[in-house]
């Protein structure tokens, strides 16, 4: 008996329900905590909405879809909403540029590519409450960054587009939430970076050789030829950005405290939800304020992917 | 075997990566302090003193409790959690056969105590923050306090009206007792003030002629919200409620002088927030010599020693206004006894003795914080805060939904001084709104 003749004998049927059997199990637990830990908190989110909710005591009374009406039609939301959409818009592609920006320097062969990857990429493994807080005083009325414009001489500009010398960058309800993007547009640089590295390396060399020999020059490269062959990167990464953009949390509590001060310029939808649960107390209100948050990632995230066609196969 | 064990390895660094926790990590409960442990350690080691306390008439004997209480709270500094373990060991000797087991509570206390409250497992007696008092009474979280209080005889009567008033309901009874309390009063650098304003007007004279002096941001360092603005509303003869606190009273003539008033102080480079000096909070303005006088309470203390201690500041009263009256807002933190918690009996006796005038002053002598009762001794070095104990109205937790007024109030005055517009009746019209929703119970 060959090695060969062994391969092309059929299976014994046992085997292969054995296998999956086996197969079956392996995922049973994950699969049991994932259903009863996420899709069973949004179920009961659900459920709760719909309710007056006491905290300790349970339903209180059938209010159906009141909460989200209250939602929807509570200034304070519709501000969360305009800042939280705000943000992504803006931050989202700014952060997938730096991050491919990135990506194609460091692809490159430079002397000290590994330092450079893994410098582009700290700040994303850092802690987001220490680089907020961190980033908070070096933005301060009387920070480095102000000081820094100063000694350069770049007072004169800032001050044409409306800054004073000593301006409060996080502080002020007019720069606040720019601030914020500037800082997550740095610090998940990184990342992207990473997403993109990846997609990069997948892109065969003959490509780039069969452009230069047709005289294609650098930037042309990157445009017609680097660029639309990203296109599983490019998917991917603005899926994962856009639902992190819509969740900004971390940076607008640390930044502007639980009731997204300067008058709710930092204001998000979490941070919305975070002071009806924790401050407000009122449960079945944040719930509904969840499960609103779940439409309008789900709603995005089906907008990208007919946009971007099928999900391409890597 | 090698590739077996690097497996195992692999799987063992995941595993424990897991759950070391993102980047976001909640706050979990810390296990009982050190402090703690050592201090139920010692006293249950200790030879206990014979029973000081009376037998109470009327059925509640506390010496013939016996049993565990859990206590949970929170703890802002090492000097606090020593002044509770003073507080506990004087108590392990009155009453031995009570085991306190200290329980403190890491990270955000609210945010914590939510889990606790849904899944029925709660601390026996716990820490409620005045500014959340009255949310947590209406959702029943809390248990009435008034059986005990007679079955005990406790004399609630030396208690300030104006800590005591916080922590009781709709329904008119009691749901804890302050432990302690802080008010709000001036404190000003010493090496630029030499003497302290005694009245609102002299205060805004001494704020101009102190007005770019020195390297000051500003003369006075003050919050865009009711969390100050409300003792100067007070002050200036205004108020956010009627008398019975059934209808608003923000709207009225001297209401909107008063928060006109405040807003001048912004308009004319006096007053500055914190933010825009590049300090945390006023303290830290004080501390850096941004503003020479500031609004704070007693925990100014310990961070003005700690951080800054070269800078020379003194106390005064909050200078009185058009009302004429001394007036001033207080802030309190009271000892509640959850609804669902176990030990309820045990709870009574711990809380009763640390609220009663051996524990408070156990617990506030060490300069911690103010008593709440007046037959507690003044701790050293409080005594204008202390004194301003007398004429204090609640700063907070006196009406339902009082996080949203307070919101509505910042949010509108913020939005004026950033964009230099200072006109008062917006906020005025912000609150009023806040103020109506939230009495119409929304």
């Amino acid at each position: 008996m060959t090695a060969a003749s062994l391969a092309r004998r059929p299976r014994a049927p046992n085997k292969g329900r054995a296998e999956a059997l086996a197969g079956y199990l392996f995922i049973a637990v994950p699969m049991a905590l994932f259903l009863v830990l996420n899709v069973g908190s949004i179920v009961y989110a659900l459920f709760i909405s719909v309710w007056k909710w006491n905290l300790r005591s349970g339903p209180v009374e059938f209010t159906g879809l009141r909460n989200y009406g209250t939602a929807l039609s509570d200034p304070i939301f519709q501000t969360a909403i305009r800042n939280t959409l705000y943000y992504a818009v803006v931050w989202v592609p700014l952060t997938m540029a730096l991050g491919l920006f990135l990506a194609v320097i460091v692809n490159q062969k430079i002397h000290g590519q590994t330092f450079f990857r893994a410098a582009f990429y700290f700040p994303a493994i850092a802690s987001s409450a220490a680089i907020t807080t961190l980033w908070i005083f070096i933005m301060a009325p009387d920070g480095i960054f102000n000081q820094v414009r100063g000694m350069v001489g770049l007072n004169p500009l800032f001050s044409l587009l409306g800054f004073t010398a000593n301006q409060n960058w996080i502080g002020d309800q007019g720069t606040a939430m720019n601030t914020i993007i500037l800082l997550n547009a740095w610090t998940t640089s990184g990342t992207f970076m990473l997403f993109y590295l990846a997609s990069l390396q997948s892109i065969s060399r003959e490509v780039y050789e069969a452009a230069a020999i047709d005289g294609a020059g650098a930037w042309q490269t990157f445009r017609r030829i680097t660029f639309p062959l990203l296109k599983p990167g490019h998917y991917f990464v603005a899926t994962v950005a856009v639902i992190g953009a819509l969740q900004l949390f971390d940076q607008a509590l640390i930044g502007g405290g639980v009731d997204g001060a300067p008058n709710n310029a930092l204001m998000t939808m979490v941070l919305y939800l975070y002071n009806a649960a924790f401050k407000q107390f009122n449960f079945s209100y944040a719930a509904a304020i969840g499960i609103i948050l779940f439409v309008v990632i789900f709603t995005a995230t089906l907008v990208q992917r007919r946009l971007f066609g099928q999900a391409p196969a890597w | 075997m090698r590739r077996q064990l690097l497996a195992a390895l692999a799987a063992l660094t995941i595993v424990v990566t897991a759950c070391g926790g993102s980047a976001t990590s909640s706050p979990s409960q810390a296990a009982p302090s050190a402090a703690a442990s050592a201090a139920s350690a010692s006293a249950s080691a200790a030879a206990p003193a014979s029973a000081a306390a009376s037998a109470s008439p009327a059925g509640f004997d506390a010496n013939a409790i016996s049993g565990p209480v859990v206590l949970s709270g929170w703890q802002s500094s090492p000097a606090e959690g020593n002044a509770l373990t003073q507080a506990l060991l004087s108590f392990q000797a009155t009453y031995p056969n009570v085991k306190v087991d200290y329980q403190p509570v890491a990270g955000d206390y609210p945010t914590v105590m939510a889990p606790k409250f849904a899944s029925h497992d709660v601390p026996d007696l716990f820490y409620v923050n005045a500014d959340y008092a009255q949310e947590w009474i209406a959702g029943g979280f809390l248990a009435p306090l008034d059986d005990y209080i007679a079955k005990s005889a406790f004399d609630t009567s030396q208690f300030f009206p104006g800590y005591a008033s916080i922590f009781k309901g709709a329904d008119g009874k009691t749901y804890g007792f302050p432990k302690d309390g802080n008010t709000i009063a001036m404190a000003y650098n010493t090496a630029l003030v030499t003497s302290a304003p005694k009245t609102l007007d002299a205060l805004v004279t001494l704020a101009q002629s102190l007005k770019g002096k020195s390297g000051l941001k500003a003369p006075i360092c003050l919050n865009p919200g009711l969390d100050r603005g409300l003792a100067f509303l007070y002050a200036q003869g205004g108020s956010l409620l009627t008398a019975d606190g059934k209808a608003s009273a923000i709207d009225t003539a001297p209401s909107k002088a008063a928060i006109q008033w405040y807003m001048d102080l912004f308009k004319s480079g006096l007053g500055m927030t914190a933010s825009d000096m590049g300090a945390g909070w006023c303290g830290d303005a004080l501390g850096k010599k941004s503003a020479a006088i500031i609004f704070e309470g007693g925990w100014l203390d310990p961070s003005m020693t700690s951080t800054y201690p070269d800078v020379k500041y003194a106390w005064a009263q909050l200078p009185t206004g058009s009302s004429g009256s001394p007036v001033t807002i207080s802030f309190t933190v009271s000892y509640s006894i959850g609804a669902d918690s176990k030990n309820k009996d045990q709870a009574w006796v711990l809380l009763q003795y640390l609220t009663g005038k051996d524990g408070m002053t156990k617990w506030t002598q060490g300069g911690v914080a103010l008593p709440a009762r007046k037959d507690v001794p003044t701790p050293a070095g409080k005594d204008v805060l202390a004194a301003s104990s007398a004429f204090a109205k609640p700063g907070s937790g006196f009406m339902v939904g009082w996080p949203a007024v307070q919101k509505a109030f910042q949010d509108a005055f913020t939005a004026q001084i950033q964009g230099k517009t200072f006109n008062a009746d917006p906020v005025i019209t912000a609150t009023k709104a806040a103020i109506d929703k939230a009495l119409a119970g929304g």
